[in-house]
Order: structure tokens, then C-alpha cells, then sequence
């Protein structure tokens, strides 16, 4: 089932000078297996929303479900946890460990796993994100490099299994060999596993390559959901939301100014690539 | 969980009092406090308590916005007001058992005790509320920077401390989200006894800490590569100024604790 927000609103410190409302009255729903992501400039109110798929914020009114369980009632938030995984903004800092093993584990453990399921699943979890367990899993995660702190703090969710994944710009601050390997791995983790991602980024490149829909937020607001293709078929009004579109737009957007139509509906420098290729070949 | 804590915190405004030196508000602050530890009467803790609210109102700071400093500490007024009703023995008893006694001058003291405490706690905050931490260093600085003659580091302990202010939010915030990643991995911080409560706070302190220092270190090499040396030689884009109003806010201060002392000595003696 899928988690279905339904006219969501969150207004921060409610009833005083400073109240703001973040979130307006957003309806959307983001289906199993799934690869969403979510664009809007900063303070759009992105982070806000995200943070109700899983409870960890309350909407101030509006609703949030998850496969059939209501976000606002507490019984039912230890369940929304466990199927929804939740990665902040440089996830390094919340390790705390002793260990990288230990680290993983903090996750499965409080769900009240048995030792063997977890030593598992940690094993499994350090694979998946390409940490030699021999090597990383009795090492102090302080001493590990950016990267392999990233990756190690991205074990330690994808190790509880979540039947979807929420990311708040994972890439933010690798380098581009790190960024790949991010995306590759939520690439894997969605066709592999079945997980449901939703990825909140401004690298407009990896989004039109990943993504099978994009919402994009403004002043607190969902003006747009649709597949990558339509979005970027509005570059002007994303530029004026103080949004990019993917370079491979911009490109066949310059060059249907001087009189060469690729055709709409393109995203990726691969669709680039190939339609210049048949466009060249006519010549 | 950390958005009721108001303490250090600036309500930003252009009323008379935003705009009056931080060194008069300092010395005004000090006024208050003896005026609040001289008044012994019911009447002139009245007196004391208008007054505030009148300074509340001119600063155009909601009387709800401080009241919430007070919120955090209400077990301690509790407390203090229980310590004080039974420790003091003295005057007419009302009630008696055993060791216990209760009179009417214990529950007047503690009365006054609880009021004195708010008070105190109301008055400062409006300090904060309506200095930003910059002047308010920087006033503090100023009026410490006599004493920097006989080799006292004025300047170095108004930095200190301006920095410390400054990252009061910051770490609230950090911690708020160290707490809701940890949340998100099952951590719970709402049940259990105390000694499993502490124990649960692990994952968020470690983080914490390893933060804080991260950002002390950053910012030092920061303050370094901007030429950072200490106070000496260093001078400021903003000198601070008294103008006639700092006058007239100081005289209103010093009359009011004349006046209180006063009625204390003779009408209420």
C-alpha cells in the first residue's frame, strides 16, 4: 500500500509572532517501489514534508498515511518507522558507536530483532552499501573516511529493511565518485529490493536520471507532480521558483533557440545523445 | 521539546528599550534586582510587578513570550515554596505535627520567595529579549574594560561568552536533529526508568559532543584566517553611544529603587 499525505499542513511555532507555515495543504502519494524525488529551493518546505512520512513531525492538520497506518496516532508511529526509513542531511553525525557493527545494529536492535537476525542483516546492509565487513565492522566509525561514514550511516537504515526509504539530499557534500555510488546504490535498492525511495536533491542530472516521478515544492506549496520528462518541459517556471532544469535540457533548449527541434519530452544526456545521433543521420 | 526554552533568546523589535545602550539596560538590570531583594511588602511587590509589565509594554514583548521563561523552572518554585513554608517558624502557628509546623509567616516567606523569583527571572529575560547578544557582549565589554589595566582578559570573557550565546540555538537545533535521525532508527527517549532514560541519551550526546567541538574548531581556524588575535589593538565599526534617552531610562531606574526604598523605610516599617 502506499503512503498517502492528504491535505497536509504544518505551521511552525503555532499561536505566537513568529508562526510560519512550512507545509500548505499538499496532497500526494507516493506508491510501493516507487522512485520519487522532491525539488524545491530552499526553506520551500521539502524537509518539513518529508519529515511526516514517518511521524517524526506531527501535521498540524491534514493526514498522513502509511500502508494503511495513521501517522497521528502513536500506536502506530513505531510501525511507520520500521517501514519507513529515514536518512538526514549528513547522516555521519548521528553515528555514535563503538563500533561500525554496533553502529548498523542500533537500528534492527531496537526492533527487537534476535542476535543472529541481526548480525545478518548487517552483514547484508554493509555488502549492499560496499563496506568490507572483515575490514570496516570492528573499527571505530570515527575513523572511517567521509564517504565510507556516509555509506556506513546508510547501512545502519537500509539494515532495518524499511519497505520505503526517505532521503534528504544523501549527495550532499560528496565527491562525484561518492555521489554515484549513492545514487547506484538507491538505484539497486529500488529495482532489487522493491524499496519505495523518496529522494529530496537539487542535482537536477541524477534526478532526471533516477526519478520516475518529481514533485516539486514552492513557498510551501505542491505546484507540480509529474514524470521527469513534463517537469523539465517547464524550465522558465522552474527557473523562476529559483530552480535549475538537467544540463541535457538546457542544451536542446539553446539549440531549438537556433532552429534545431530534438522534440520534447527529453531529460537525460542518453535521450540527448540519441536523438541527436538520429537527427544527424537524416543530414 | 527545546522550543520552549527561551533563555538567551532575542525578540526583535524597535521599541524605546531595543534601542536604549546595553549598558544602560545592564545597569538598569542591576537597579531592578536590588529593588526586588529591598521590597519586603505585599504593596510594593505590586508596586515592583507594574512596573515590569509597564517596561513589558513600551518593549511591545508579548507578556506570554516571557512567561514562558518561568515554565521550565516551575518545580523549583514548587520546591523553594515548600522548603520555605516549613523552615520558618517564626509568627502564629497554624498547624502543628510532630517536627512539622506551619505558620503564617512561613507561608508569607514563601510566598514572597516564589514571587521574588519570577520577578527576577521576568526582569532579566526582558534583558535578552531585547539586546541582541552582540551589544549585549559589547556593553559588557565596555564596562569591563577598566579592569583590563590590572590584566583582567574583559575582552577575551565578553567573546567567550558572546560565542557561547550565539551557539545555544545552534546546538538546540543540532540536537533536535540528532535526536529525530536517531528516532528515526527506533531510538526511544520517553520510557523506562530514569537510569534507562540516561542510558537512551547516549546516541544523541556523543553526537552531540563530537559536533560541538567540530564547530569550535572550525570556527577558531575561521576567527584565525580573518586575522583573530585578541582584544588588543582591535576597534569597532559600531562605538557604542549614550544618548539623553540612556539618561533618562538610568534616572527613572535610580528613582524607582529611591522611591521603593523609601516607602519600605517609612511607610511600611
Amino acid at each position: 500500500m502506499p503512503i498517502v499525505v492528504e491535505k497536509l499542513n504544518h505551521v511552525y511555532m503555532t499561536g505566537s509572532a513568529l508562526a510560519f507555515n512550512a507545509v500548505e495543504d499538499v496532497s500526494l502519494t507516493v506508491n510501493e517501489g516507487e522512485f520519487l524525488c522532491v525539488i524545491g529551493h530552499t526553506g520551500s518546505g521539502k524537509s518539513t514534508l518529508v519529515q511526516h512520512f514517518n511521524g517524526l513531525m506531527q501535521p498540524s492538520s491534514g493526514r498522513v498515511v502509511v500502508d494503511g497506518a495513521d501517522m497521528c496516532d502513536k500506536k502506530m508511529r513505531r510501525l511507520g518507522r520500521q517501514l519507513v526509513g529515514m536518512v538526514f542531511q549528513y547522516p555521519e553525525y548521528q553515528l555514535f558507536e563503538e563500533t561500525v557493527f554496533k553502529d548498523i545494529a542500533f537500528g534492527p536492535k531496537n526492533m527487537g530483532l534476535s542476535a543472529d537476525e541481526i548480525s545478518l542483516r548487517v552483514a547484508d546492509a554493509m555488502r549492499f552499501v560496499g563496506l568490507d565487513f572483515d575490514k570496516f565492522a570492528e573499527k571505530s566509525p570515527f575513523d572511517l573516511s567521509g564517504g565510507e561514514k556516509r555509506r556506513a550511516a546508510l547501512a545502519g537504515i537500509i539494515a532495518m529493511h524499511p519497505k520505503y526509504l526517505v532521503l534528504d539530499e544523501p549527495m550532499a557534500g560528496l565527491d562525484p565518485s561518492g555521489r554515484r555510488s549513492v545514487l547506484d546504490m538507491l538505484v539497486r535498492l529500488q529495482k532489487e529490493n522493491g524499496t519505495g525511495i523518496v529522494m529530496v536533491s537539487h542535482s537536477m542530472d541524477d534526478i532526471a536520471r533516477v526519478a520516475d516521478r518529481v514533485a516539486v515544492m514552492n513557498k510551501g506549496r505542491l505546484v507540480m507532480c509529474d514524470t521527469p520528462e513534463n517537469i523539465f518541459n517547464h524550465s522558465d517556471e522552474l527557473v523562476k521558483m529559483g530552480l535549475d532544469v538537467p544540463q541535457a535540457v538546457k542544451l536542446a533548449d539553446a539549440l531549438l533557440k537556433r532552429g534545431v527541434d530534438l522534440g520534447g519530452g527529453l531529460c537525460t544526456e542518453d535521450e540527448l545523445f540519441t536523438r541527436i545521433m538520429e537527427i544527424t543521420r537524416h543530414v | 521539546m527545546f522550543k520552549d526554552i527561551t533563555l538567551g533568546q532575542y525578540f526583535p523589535g524597535n521599541s524605546v528599550i531595543h534601542r536604549l545602550d546595553p549598558r544602560t539596560k545592564l545597569a538598569a538590570m542591576i537597579i531592578y534586582i536590588a529593588m526586588v531583594f529591598s521590597v519586603k511588602t505585599m504593596a510594593l511587590y505590586a508596586a515592583v510587578a507594574v512596573f515590569l509589565v509597564a517596561l513589558l509594554l513600551i518593549s511591545r514583548i508579548p507578556v506570554s513570550y516571557v512567561f514562558k521563561a518561568v515554565k521550565p523552572m516551575r518545580w523549583l518554585l514548587v520546591f523553594m515554596f515548600i522548603i520555605n513554608m516549613f523552615l520558618i517558624k517564626s509568627g502564629r502557628v497554624i498547624f502543628s505535627w510532630k517536627f512539622i509546623t506551619l505558620t503564617v509567616d512561613g507561608i508569607e516567606q514563601a510566598f514572597f520567595i516564589v514571587i521574588r523569583l519570577v520577578l527576577l527571572v521576568c526582569g532579566t529575560s526582558l534583558l535578552t529579549l531585547t539586546t541582541t547578544p552582540i551589544s549585549l557582549t559589547d556593553g559588557l565589554e565596555r564596562i569591563m574594560s577598566p579592569l583590563a589595566k590590572i590584566k583582567f582578559p574583559a575582552h577575551e570573557l565578553a567573546m567567550m561568552m558572546m560565542i557561547a550565546l550565539r551557539f545555544i540555538p545552534t546546538l538546540l537545533e543540532e540536537a533536535e536533529r540528532i535526536m529525530k535521525a536517531q528516532a528515526a532508527r527506533g531510538a526511544d527517549f520517553e520510557s523506562g526508568n530514569i537510569f534507562k532514560r540516561a542510558k537512551n541519551m547516549i546516541p544523541i550526546l556523543i553526537p552531540l559532543f563530537i559536533s560541538a567541538f567540530r564547530r569550535a574548531d572550525e570556527l577558531a581556524m575561521a576567527m584565525e584566517s580573518r586575522c583573530y588575535t585578541g582584544g588588543e589593538g582591535r576597534t569597532r565599526m559600531k562605538v557604542l553611544k549614550l544618548a539623553p534617552r540612556d539618561l533618562i531610562a538610568f534616572l527613572i531606574a535610580a528613582a524607582m529603587l529611591a522611591g521603593i526604598i523609601l516607602a519600605e523605610r517609612l511607610v511600611f516599617a
